[in-house]
C-alpha cells in the first residue's frame, strides 16, 4: 500500500517535520525532512546543523511503539542517531523499514547452548547419580526412614484427585494380619536390622513400589489383579530386593537433585511448579535395569528359601502385561520396562528342580488381604 | 544553534493504550507457552520496547533497546554456572536435611537461605543489563558493576533490620538505594543520593501504628483472659458476666487494624519512593516524583479484582463442564464416553489458558494503570543542566540478566 498522490509524473514533495537526535547528547534538534528523489535519499536539515543524508533503504523502524501517533526511525549500521517524526507517510517510501538486523554472535550463542545442555545433561546423568549413589551409604536409617515418610505422604497427596484428603491407607485388622503373615516369610532373608513396613493404599492402580526407610507400597489394584497369594508375594520379594540395595533412597537423593536443575531451565514459564512436576515425570530415572535384575535376583532367591515358587513373579509380570492397555498401568516401573520378556522366562526357569513350596496363606487369610480396604 | 530546550521542567506524557497492550501479552504469552517458555525472551524485550516508548518525559519517549537474543545468551551462561551449584548443593542439602534432622522443610529452608545472597545478586545485575538497554533522548543510561557489594551489603543490612524488629527498616531502603543510584548514569553524569535515611522514618508511620494498636489490644485481651474465666467459674456469682465485649467481637478488630497495615506498606513504599526521589539530582538536574499511595494501593485492588473476574466469568461455566464430563465417566453405562486423554488434555488447555489469561490482564488492568501513575506524575527538574551531559559507552555485559532470569527474580515484565 501507498500513500503517494501521484499528480501526473511528478510525486507529491515529501516535506515534514520531526526531531532528530543525533547520539551524542540529550538534545533533540527540530529538523526539515524531505527526499531527495532521484538519489533515494532522505534529507535531514536539523536547525543550525549541516544535512544529513539517509538513504531510503537503510532506513529502519524502532519496532513496538506505544501510541502510534510517533513514528522513531534509525538509521542501518548507526546504533544511536533516531528521528522521530509525527506523521506516518514515510513509512511507504522506505523499502525496507521493518526489516530485521542480523543475528549477532550467532556461534557464541550456538556455543553457549550446547555447554548449557551439555552441563545439564552431565549433572541429571552422571554427576547427580554418582553422588546419590555415594551419599545413600551414609544416610543413618532415621534419616532414610523419614525421606521415606515424607516421600510417601507427598504421593498420597499427589494421588488424591479430590482435592480433599491424600488416599487412605487400607487397615482391616483381618487383612493386616494376613499382609503381616506374607511379610513374615521373608523375616529369614532379610539382613538383621533392616526395617520393613508392608502398606496398602486404597488406589486402583496395578502397581507397587518401594521407598527409603524400608517401606513397601501395594496399591489396592496389584492385589485385586492377582490371582494368588503368591503372586502378591513374588511382588513383594522383588520390592524388598530394591528395600535391601538401598535404590529408593539414591533414587529420591538423585530427584532432589535434578528437579532443581529442570527448574532452572524453565524458569517461571506458566507457573513453574505444575510443568516441574511433569518434567520430572517425564525424565524421572527409573531404577537401572541392573537395579531391577538384581532386585528379580533377589526376589527367586527369596521366595526359594521361603519354600514359595519364583515362577509366581512371572505369571505377575504376564498379567501385568495383559493389564498394559490401560494408560495408569503404564505408569507402573513393571510396564516400561523393554525387557520384560526376558524377567518372564528368567522368572519362570528360577524355579529349582523339586521346590517343595508351602502356601504363603490359607484361602480364609487370601480372602481377608483381597478385602483389606473393605 | 539555537538552544532546543527551553523549558526548565519536563513533565510526563504516557502513551500507553490497553488494547494494544493486551495484544502483545497475549500474543507473546501464547508464543512463550507453545515453545514451552524459549520465546520469553522475545516476549520481554517486547512488552519493555512497549512500556518504556510509553513513558515520555518531555515528550520524548524512552527506548528500550535489549536484545531477545542477548537475552537467551545470559540464560544458558547462567544455566551453565548454576546448575551446577543448585544441582549439588540442593542433593547435599537433601542429604544433610533427613541424616541430621530427619526430616524435609530444614531442606527448603536451608537451600531458600542458600538461594537469597544470589537471588540479590541477580537483581542488581538484572537492574545493571536494563539501564544499560534503555534511552532516553538516544543517551544511554548505565549502572556501574558492583552486584556482590550489593549483595553483601543488602545481606547485612536485612539482618540489621530484623534484629531491631523493624525499626531500621528505612535505614535499609536508603542505603541500598543510595549504593545503586550512585552508581548509575545518565550518559557521562552519574546520579547523586542526597538526603538521610531518617527522612523516610516518618513514612512508616502507617505500619507502626496498626501495629502497635494490633500489639495493644491482644495483651488486653490476654490479661483479661484469666480474669473473665475467673468470673464465669465463680460458684458464688450467678449474676450475668459483664464483661464490655464478648471477646470473639473484640477479635474484630484485627481485620481493619491488619488492612491498615497493609496499607501502611503501601503507603511506605509509594513515599519513600518519592522522598529518595526527591533527593536524587543528576548534575545540575533534579527530579521529582509525587505518585499517590492510596490511588496506587486503589489500582492494585481493583485491577486485581477485575483480572479475578474477568478471568472467573468466562474460566467457571469450562471447568464446571469439565468437572461435569469428569463425573459422568464414572457413572457406568453412561452416553458420554470420552477418553481420558482427551479429557487431560482439556485440563491442560483450561490451565493455560487460565495462566495466560492471568499475566495477560494483570498487564492490562494492573502493571499499565501502575505505569502511567507513575510516569504521569514525575518531572525532571532545571532540564537546561541536560545540556552539558554526553552519550556513553554501551555496556556490553553479554550475561545480561540471565542469572535473574534462571533464579526467577520476580521481575514483572
Amino acid at each position: 500500500m501507498t500513500t503517494r498522490i501521484e499528480i501526473g509524473r511528478e510525486p507529491a514533495r515529501y516535506d515534514s517535520a520531526a526531531t532528530f537526535f543525533d547520539g551524542n547528547a540529550p538534545l533533540p534538534v527540530p529538523a526539515r525532512l524531505s527526499i531527495d528523489e532521484e538519489a533515494e535519499m532522505l534529507v535531514i536539515a536539523p536547525e543550525g546543523r549541516a544535512p544529513q543524508r539517509w538513504p531510503l533503504s537503510e532506513i529502519r523502524r524502532v519496532p513496538d511503539q506505544a501510541g502510534g501517533d510517533l513514528l522513531v526511525v534509525r538509521l542501518r549500521g548507526d546504533p544511536v542517531a533516531r528521528l522521530i517524526v509525527e506523521d506516518h507517510v514515510l513509512i511507504a517510501r522506505c523499502p525496507h523499514i521493518d526489516r530485521r538486523p542480523p543475528v549477532q554472535n550467532r556461534w557464541k550463542l550456538a556455543g553457549w547452548a550446547v555447554a548449557a545442555v551439555a552441563s545439564v545433561a552431565l549433572i541429571i546423568t552422571v554427576l547427580v547419580p554418582a553422588m546419590a549413589d555415594q551419599l545413600a551409604r551414609y544416610i543413618p536409617p532415621e534419616g532414610e526412614r523419614a525421606l521415606g515418610e515424607t516421600t510417601l505422604t507427598q504421593i498420597r497427596e499427589a494421588m488424591d484427585e479430590t482435592g480433599m484428603d491424600p488416599i487412605a491407607t487400607c487397615e482391616a485388622p483381618a487383612g493386616r494380619a494376613a499382609l503381616d503373615r506374607m511379610t513374615a516369610r521373608f523375616h529369614a532373608v532379610m539382613p538383621a536390622d533392616q526395617p520393613l513396613t508392608v502398606l496398602v493404599l486404597d488406589h486402583p492402580m496395578i502397581n507397587a513400589f518401594a521407598l527409603p526407610g524400608g517401606y513397601v507400597v501395594f496399591f489396592r489394584g496389584l492385589i485385586d489383579t492377582a490371582e494368588t497369594p503368591e503372586e502378591v508375594a513374588a511382588v513383594l520379594a522383588h520390592e524388598i530386593g530394591h528395600v535391601v540395595s538401598r535404590d529408593p533412597t539414591r533414587h529420591a537423593l538423585r530427584s532432589a537433585g535434578s528437579i532443581g536443575v529442570l527448574g532452572l531451565l524453565f524458569g517461571d514459564f506458566a507457573g513453574g511448579t505444575v510443568v516441574l512436576f511433569l518434567a520430572e515425570r517425564l525424565i524421572e530415572a527409573q531404577y537401572s535395569q541392573q537395579a531391577e535384575i538384581d532386585a528379580d535376583a533377589f526376589a527367586y532367591d527369596a521366595l526359594t528359601r521361603a519354600d514359595l515358587p519364583p515362577a509366581a513373579l512371572a505369571t505377575m509380570f504376564e498379567r501385568l502385561r495383559e493389564e498394559g492397555g490401560e494408560p495408569p498401568a503404564i505408569l507402573s516401573h513393571f510396564m516400561s520396562h523393554p525387557e520384560l520378556t526376558e524377567r518372564i522366562t528368567a522368572a519362570e526357569r528360577a524355579s529349582p528342580e523339586g521346590l517343595e513350596t508351602r502356601p504363603v496363606l490359607d484361602d480364609a487369610e487370601w480372602a481377608a488381604l483381597q478385602a483389606i480396604c473393605d | 544553534m539555537k538552544p532546543a530546550m527551553t523549558e526548565t521542567v519536563l513533565h510526563t506524557d504516557f502513551a500507553g493504550r490497553r488494547w494494544r497492550l493486551f495484544w502483545l501479552a497475549f500474543r507473546t504469552g501464547l508464543f512463550t507457552i507453545l515453545t514451552l517458555g524459549i520465546y520469553r525472551f522475545w516476549m520481554r524485550t517486547r512488552l519493555r520496547r512497549l512500556y518504556w516508548s510509553a513513558v515520555r518525559p518531555g515528550g520524548h519517549p524512552l527506548e528500550y533497546v535489549g536484545a531477545p537474543l542477548e537475552k537467551l545468551l545470559g540464560f544458558l551462561v547462567a544455566v551453565v554456572v548454576l546448575a551446577f551449584y543448585i544441582g549439588i548443593v540442593n542433593l547435599l542439602l537433601m542429604f544433610a536435611s533427613f541424616s541430621i534432622f530427619e526430616g524435609a522443610s530444614v531442606v527448603y529452608g536451608a537451600s531458600f537461605l542458600g538461594v537469597i545472597p544470589l537471588w540479590i545478586f541477580a537483581r542488581y545485575r538484572a537492574r545493571r543489563y536494563i539501564l544499560a538497554r534503555t534511552r532516553w533522548r538516544v543517551v544511554r543510561f548505565g549502572l556501574a558493576p558492583g552486584a556482590w557489594g550489593y549483595a553483601w551489603r543488602a545481606i547485612l543490612h536485612w539482618l540489621i533490620t530484623i534484629l531491631t524488629l523493624g525499626l531500621l527498616w528505612p535505614r535499609m531502603t536508603f542505603w541500598l538505594e543510595k549504593y545503586s543510584t550512585d552508581r548509575s548514569y545518565f550518559g557521562t553524569q552519574r546520579f547523586a543520593q542526597g538526603g538521610r535515611w531518617t527522612m523516610l522514618w516518618r513514612a512508616t508511620l502507617h505500619v507502626w501504628i496498626p501495629l502497635l494498636l494490633a500489639a495493644g489490644l491482644g495483651l488486653a485481651l490476654l490479661a483479661e483472659m484469666p480474669t473473665a474465666a475467673a468470673t464465669l467459674d465463680d460458684p458464688y456469682t450467678d449474676a450475668v458476666v459483664d464483661l464490655p465485649l464478648p471477646l470473639d467481637q473484640r477479635l474484630l478488630f484485627f481485620i481493619p487494624l491488619s488492612l491498615w497495615a497493609l496499607y501502611g506498606i503501601v503507603h511506605y513504599r509509594v513515599r519513600s519512593f518519592e522522598i529518595l526521589t526527591r533527593h536524587k539530582s543528576l548534575g545540575g538536574v533534579s527530579l521529582a516524583a509525587e505518585p499517590n499511595p492510596r490511588r496506587v494501593l486503589w489500582i492494585g485492588l481493583s485491577g486485581y479484582l477485575l483480572v479475578l473476574l474477568a478471568i472467573a466469568l468466562p474460566v467457571t461455566p469450562l471447568i464446571g463442564a469439565l468437572v461435569f464430563v469428569e463425573v459422568s465417566q464414572m457413572v457406568p453405562g453412561d452416553a458420554l464416553d470420552v477418553p481420558r486423554w482427551a479429557l487431560a488434555a482439556a485440563a491442560a488447555v483450561l490451565y493455560f489458558l487460565i495462566f495466560l489469561m492471568w499475566s495477560t490482564l494483570t498487564h492490562v488492568f494492573v502493571t499499565l494503570p501502575l505505569t502511567r501513575h507513575y510516569a504521569t506524575r514525575f518531572t525532571v527538574q532545571n532540564a537546561d543542566a541536560l545540556s552539558r551531559i554526553d552519550q556513553r559507552a554501551r555496556d556490553e555485559f553479554a550475561e545480561a540478566e540471565g542469572f535473574a532470569d534462571a533464579l526467577d527474580v520476580g521481575a514483572a515484565i
